[in-house]
């Protein structure tokens, strides 16, 4: 899981003075908004990347969310972490897109192609892309067969699968975000892993 | 615990999101039972599987990002600013409902009693006074920190405020306002603005002053020609005529020296005819030149004193 460990260590840097940038960017001080943002903002679009699957739809939700956090920073009063705060914000846009997209009945991003499932995402460059080309093709194959699982899965199960999985958050916070129990998160993941696992029988 | 009940545990086995108990039955049961061990081998590498999946590059991305919220942050605090003061109030009102006071009726019922006690005396625009409103401290500097033997501290705190005047601009109390928004060295804008308010009360000792003041002084030849516009109907007037001949003979942009020949030439007098031929001596651009010979050429006169 490439992402825990970057996770953890945003937020182990932003902690020490955390309180006090919150409490300064609530009485207006806009260096230190935008000190809190650069704080968690890498994570905030790599959720909505890995949820969305879209640039464009992660840029919106980076900016649907950043604004919303900026109107109603005021509101925040210490009751849970400032990350389980915003990763509510985050996950709630995120939801609503992926709704939206259900609803809308929208063109899935993997495609059936003489290859087997491409994600057309794929075409959005890679972070250090192998230089084996065997070993680039199964991955875009099993990438594509991972993102059309992923696809498969109900919006909340996909969500609570992403931030457990990719990143590496607790159950317990997870259930904070989406507003449920640790209990009926685990329900989910458990859910969501039998359906991924199904769905990618042939290729593990 | 069994089969099935462990290969149940095992998604959330392997995710630490297991109960200590739970973890060390699953851990007993798998010491002794081959085809568990597998399933759990099997979603090891289900899981090792999924890291196949390729993150995107987000640098670009996450530069494009902070480069749009940036802007949408400033258009949103600048539509703060500028909202109009009724939302403001009205916003203001919503998050003060949002907080828990105790008591709340009767407080608020207080609070609307005190308002009209203090409205009733103090609408002083209704009896034709001015209205002001003060704003909070827009900018404060502490000037000095000092503790007496009581062991109380005393601070001095220059604090520049916000008032809103409002009133007719003959108002001796907007005039004073005007005339001293008409010195203000930062802003040209300022000054045009409150000489374009004064000149309709030119007739004033003091807004003349003021008129022929910034003719003179005034750096922005804007400044210098909105206040020729206000000497207009003054122009007759000695006081003002010299002014207008120093204009005339000394300004460094054309067309306020174009506007004071205009301003002169309303009310033409034998004293003009020396300044024309002066201006003619001196003039080096062309048309205010040309504008002097031939006025001097109307008014009969010789181009020079020679």
């Amino acid at each position: 899981m490439p992402f825990a460990v970057g996770t953890i260590s945003a937020r182990v840097a932003a902690a020490p003075d955390e309180s006090d940038l919150i409490r300064a960017a609530q009485a207006g001080d806009q260096d230190a908004f935008e000190r809190l943002v650069r704080a968690y903002d890498q994570s905030v679009l790599r959720i909505a990347m890995n949820l969305l699957r879209s640039p464009d739809e992660a840029r919106d939700v980076y900016q649907e969310a950043f604004l919303k956090v900026f109107r109603n920073l005021h509101s925040f009063r210490f009751d849970c972490s400032f990350h389980t705060w915003l990763y509510r914000i985050v996950t709630n846009i995120c939801l609503d897109h992926l709704r939206r997209r259900k609803v809308r009945k929208e063109e899935s991003t993997v495609v059936e192609t003489e290859d087997g499932p491409m994600d057309r995402i794929g075409q959005v460059p890679e972070r250090g892309p192998h230089s084996d080309p065997e070993r680039r093709l199964w991955n875009t194959q099993l990438a594509g067969k991972i993102n059309g699982a992923l696809e498969a899965l109900t919006p909340r199960e996909r969500t609570v699968f992403e931030l457990r999985h990719f990143e590496g958050l607790r159950l317990r916070a997870i259930g904070d975000m989406l507003g449920t129990t640790e209990e009926a998160a685990k329900n989910c993941l458990f859910r969501a892993t039998q359906k991924m696992r199904m769905n990618l029988e042939a290729f593990v | 615990m069994s089969c099935e009940e462990t290969i149940q545990e095992i998604p959330l086995y392997c995710y630490g999101e297991v109960t200590a108990e739970a973890e060390e039955n699953v851990e007993a049961h798998l010491a002794g039972c081959e085809k568990c061990r597998l399933e759990l081998a099997r979603h090891r590498v289900f899981l090792q599987a999924l890291d196949a999946r390729p993150q995107l590059a987000e640098a670009v991305l996450l530069a494009e990002c902070r480069t749009q919220f940036r802007v949408k942050l400033a258009q949103h605090t600048d539509g703060r600013a500028h909202r109009s003061p009724f939302r403001a109030w009205a916003e203001t009102l919503r998050e003060f409902s949002r907080m828990h006071i105790p008591f709340r009726v009767p407080v608020g019922a207080m609070a609307l009693l005190a308002l009209g006690f203090f409205g009733a005396r103090f609408t002083p625009e209704q009896f034709g006074g001015l209205g002001a409103s003060v704003a909070g401290p827009m900018f404060s500097t502490v000037r000095s920190i000092e503790s007496d033997a009581t062991g109380n501290v005393q601070i001095a705190v220059d604090e520049v405020r916000r008032h809103m005047v409002s009133g007719k601009p003959r108002d001796p109390r907007v005039q004073e306002l005007l005339l001293s928004a008409v010195r203000e060295e930062s802003n040209p804008g300022l000054r045009v603005e409150s000489i374009g308010m004064l000149q309709h009360n030119s007739d004033s000792q003091a807004v003349r002053s003021a008129l022929l003041d910034a003719v003179t002084k005034d750096p922005n030849a804007g400044v210098r020609l909105k206040a020729l516009e206000g000497l207009k109907s003054f122009a007759g007037e000695e006081t003002v005529r010299r002014t207008l001949a120093s204009t005339l003979l000394h300004d460094e942009d054309p067309r306020v020296r174009m506007q004071a020949i205009e301003l002169l030439t309303a009310h033409r007098d034998d004293a003009l005819v020396g300044v024309l031929q002066n201006a003619v001596q001196k003039e080096d651009n062309d048309y205010v030149r040309a504008r002097c010979r031939r006025l001097l050429a109307e008014m009969k006169a010789s181009l020079g004193t020679f």
